[in-house]
């Protein structure tokens, strides 16, 4: 018993050594791609509600909603990351997060898939593989199961 | 001060703050008292204890400043409480700048800032005033009353007593043995018996009891009659009585009220002592507990209850989902009970909601009294009489709002005595009262609160006020000959036109009308300007009973449905395309005589177009700030509605033209029109129409 826990403790010590703190993300899709945003920066996910036009508003910024009295500003990811727009449908969702100015942001994804885990050793740096304006809100890119998960820097996209 | 939490020191300054108001309405009430002929000594106990209360604060919290002019103020206040000094005008000046000066060292406290500020001045009055104590001893200070007692006396007693030895009466001291399961009775008793004699003004336990079943009393009572009387009619074997005998005047020595200032130091710091022990020790312990039953709260807090309430919404929302599933799925017992709980639920949230706006309100009194304060001081400044009237005190309003009128308010009242009011010999020479009066009301008027500051003087001078505005060039001698009356007294809110020049220039201080127009309007507030020529002006202004919410026209524009807030609208009229003309390449169109120019709110913010747009008959919305005025070519005018307005996120801040966002309810989200940003952005560069402005009705 003591030499299976002992034994237990030491595998788990040496993955966390070998691959660094796991970390999750959750996994959505957007214009057929698979992309990750960290999990505890998301503090909600909605059906999208009505969304107001703001007239004048930045390319990306769809316009404003309300999630129980809360005045939220969704922006498009798909316009912020230059991706083409398809219309959307039933299985699109809001994910709510906070910009560092205390503004709460909603980004517009065509599907929200699932919770993945990564260990830091698990996340390839981006630079190499993606280049352009998207760079600046990728955090780096992760394999789970075989599937190709870009993973956004979600504080870059809503201070941006 | 001393290291201490922020949470304790919070509380220290809401204290201190809430006894320095309760200070200054008592002093206020002196001063009426003293002006209708009678100070009332009740009022005079009660600010006693208010700085004594304060002293013992800022000794517990280590405020030395606070501490020392609580000792000073004090010792004055209590020379006054037992008639040693004469109540004046004098004295309550030095007063009431104790107030200032208290409230000038909180602050400071607050803001942890060590700058020495100005109090010696201060303090030199407040000694002056106690040098007059020596020569006036009061009469209660004549009798060898033992100080423990004196230092319980309530109110009343106190009153009592003096009003005995002022009737030339004799004090005694009444020992009586009772015993505990009879001395309810038995004291009535002896009450009763000596209502021939005098009155037993107050009773007090002496703690030495001969048995444990017996009470010893000490009971003074003044009588007419003399010590043989009073034994014959009220002695026992439980009872001894003895004459306080009056104390030889100015006898230094063990007495318990020695005089105060000797001029060895030695001296003086037994004075202090003794003086602290007059006080009393038993108010000393008592007197730390909290004077009120109130709690200040940060309107942060509240914001974040009411985002609660919000998140409550939700659970309140799943409850119905729940119930609705149930019923489809048949368990109608079970969907019924669950949609039972789920409208009590919906009630009492509402309730709650409720509640945590009713918290937000404050009674408009806090900021009178600061003003009867102003009042008293200008006054005294400017040599003028004034009665201050308020009525409406208890009216409530925002908490932020009511923060942000004391100035506008100041100004107002300031201008009201400076240039409303008439010299004291000029008001005798037309039939007025000697003293001015300026009244302050309040009211509650459906969502609204208004607030009237009216006064009885000379009313403003029209032909003055038309001159100057001409030779500001602000108008054309023309233009000036078409004003409507109204229009005319308009003028007094354009910039450089109120104040000083216009009528005598007593204070030079004033501060325009156009200022307080613009900070009544920033509250989401109008001020309408009523002014009978020597009868007198009032000034009305009308504020939204609540910042978090504000009085709006409901539009339509293209597909969008869209506020403006209705302090900057001045009307709405039907739209004629007919009567369009282009002057300077922008579209005008006349409106009573004057030019309007027009912007196509759809063409202007680019909206998508409503499908039967151009079937429809358009209206045009007149907004209005200061001088310029825009006609706002709209789709359709769903009437007027209460809204609250959120502001934009940042990534929207750049956008021009919105004040923000509302809820329309059913989920949707309509934007707030910014009338001020898309005036500026439509006329920019272009002169203002001489047009006046319109207040809308």
């Amino acid at each position: 018993m003591a030499n299976l826990t002992q034994s237990t403790a030491s595998r788990l010590a040496r993955r966390i050594g070998d691959r660094g703190p796991v970390r999750e993300f959750l996994m959505f899709s957007l214009t057929g791609e698979l992309y990750g945003v960290e999990l505890t920066r998301i503090k909600e996910i909605l059906s999208p509600p009505p969304i107001t036009v703001v007239p004048r508003a930045p390319r990306e910024v769809i316009g404003v909603c309300s999630v129980r009295g809360l005045l939220v500003t969704v922006l498009d990811l798909r316009r912020r990351l230059s991706l083409e727009e398809r219309p959307l449908t039933r299985r699109a969702r809001i994910l709510l997060g906070a910009a560092e100015s205390g503004e709460v942001i909603g980004l517009l994804v065509d599907e929200v898939r699932h919770v993945v885990r990564l260990a830091a050793g698990e996340i390839e740096a981006a630079a190499s593989a993606l280049g352009g304006d998207v760079a600046e809100f990728v955090m780096g890119i992760g394999r789970p199961s075989g599937e190709f998960l870009i993973l956004l820097d979600l504080q870059a996209i809503v201070s941006g | 001060m001393a290291e201490l939490s922020d949470k304790a020191r919070e509380e220290f300054f809401s204290e201190a703050q809430e006894i320095i108001e309760t200070l200054s309405r008592n002093l206020l009430s002196l001063d009426a008292s003293i002006k209708s002929g009678a100070s009332d000594p009740s009022l005079i106990n009660e600010a006693f204890r208010a700085v004594h209360t304060l002293k013992g604060l800022s000794g517990l919290f280590g405020a030395v400043r606070l501490g020392a002019l609580s000792h000073r103020l004090e010792d004055v206040l209590d020379d006054l409480r037992l008639g040693r000094i004469e109540f004046g005008q004098d004295v309550l000046d030095v007063l009431f700048a104790a107030v200032e000066a208290y409230t000038r060292i909180l602050q400071a406290e607050k803001a942890n800032s060590d700058d020495e500020l100005d109090v010696e001045g201060l303090f030199t009055e407040l000694e002056r005033i106690g040098a007059g104590a020596a020569e006036h001893q009061s009469p209660v200070a004549e009798y060898e009353l033992d100080p423990g007692l004196l230092a319980v006396l309530t109110e009343y007693e106190e009153h009592r007593l003096r009003a005995n030895i002022d009737l030339q009466m004799q004090l005694y001291r009444l020992r009586v043995q009772f015993d505990l399961s009879t001395i309810d009775k038995a004291l009535e008793e002896i009450k009763e018996r000596a209502k021939r004699h005098g009155e037993i003004i107050t009773y007090l336990p002496t703690g030495e009891a001969t048995s444990a079943d017996t009470i010893e009393l000490d009971l003074l009572m003044a009588s007419r009659d003399d010590l043989a009387t009073l034994v014959g009619s009220l002695g026992a074997d439980n009872v001894v009585i003895e004459e306080i005998p009056r104390r030889a005047r100015r006898s230094v020595g063990a007495g318990t009220m020695p005089p105060r200032h000797q001029t060895s130091i030695g001296r003086a710091d037994s004075v202090a002592l003794q003086r602290e022990l007059d006080k009393g020790g038993l108010e000393t312990t008592s007197s730390l507990r909290s004077l009120t039953q109130t709690v200040r709260v940060d309107i942060r807090k509240l914001d974040h209850l009411m985002n609660i309430v919000g998140e409550l919404a939700i659970v309140r929302s799943a409850f119905g989902r729940m119930a609705e599933k149930l019923r489809g799925e048949g368990q109608r017992k079970l969907a019924a009970e669950l949609l039972r709980m789920h409208r009590n639920f919906d009630r009492r949230l509402g309730e709650m909601q409720d509640g945590i706006l009713e918290v937000r309100m404050v009674p408009l009194g806090q900021v009178f009294d600061r003003l009867a304060r102003v009042v008293r001081q200008i006054s005294r400044e400017v040599g003028k009489e004034i009665r201050l009237v308020i009525t409406g005190a208890e009216t409530e309003i925002d908490k932020l709002i009511v923060e942000e009128l004391s100035d506008p308010l100041m100004h107002m009242i300031r201008n009201a005595i400076d240039h409303g009011i008439e010299l004291g010999q000029r008001r005798v020479e037309v039939g007025k009262p000697l003293a001015g009066t300026i009244a302050l009301n309040a009211f509650q008027k459906g969502n609204h609160v208004m607030i009237e500051v009216e006064d009885d003087g000379r009313g403003i001078d029209l032909a003055g006020l038309t001159e100057k505005a001409i030779s500001l060039g602000k108008l054309t001698r023309n233009e000036a000959s078409e004003l409507s009356r109204d229009e005319v007294l308009a003028l007094i809110f354009l910039p450089g036109l109120s104040t000083r020049e216009l009528v005598d220039d007593v204070s030079g201080r004033g501060v325009g009308m156009d200022v307080v127009k613009t900070n009544i309007g920033k509250l989401g507030g109008v001020i309408d300007v009523h002014s009978e020529t020597g009868i007198g002006t009032k000034m009305t202004i009308t504020l939204p009973i609540t910042l978090a919410i504000v009085s709006a026209l409901m539009i339509q524009a293209g597909k969008h449905t869209l506020a403006i807030p209705l302090s900057s609208v001045s009307e709405a009229i039907a739209f004629d395309e007919a009567a369009v003309r282009m002057v300077d390449g922008r579209e005008v169109i006349t409106l009573r005589g004057q030019t309007l120019p027009l912007c196509r709110l759809d063409r202007l913010l680019n909206l998508e177009a409503a499908p039967d747009s151009m079937s429809r008959r358009r209206f045009v919305v007149v907004a209005a700030l200061g001088q310029r005025r825009l006609g706002l070519v709209v789709d359709f005018l769903y009437g007027q509605e209460d809204i609250v307005i959120k502001p934009l996120g940042k990534s929207l801040a750049d956008v021009r033209g919105f004040a923000g966002a509302t809820e329309l309810g059913d989920q949707r989200v309509g934007l707030v029109l910014d009338a001020a940003s898309l005036i500026e952005e439509v006329l920019a560069g272009v002169e203002a129409p001489r047009t006046l402005e319109r207040r809308h009705g």
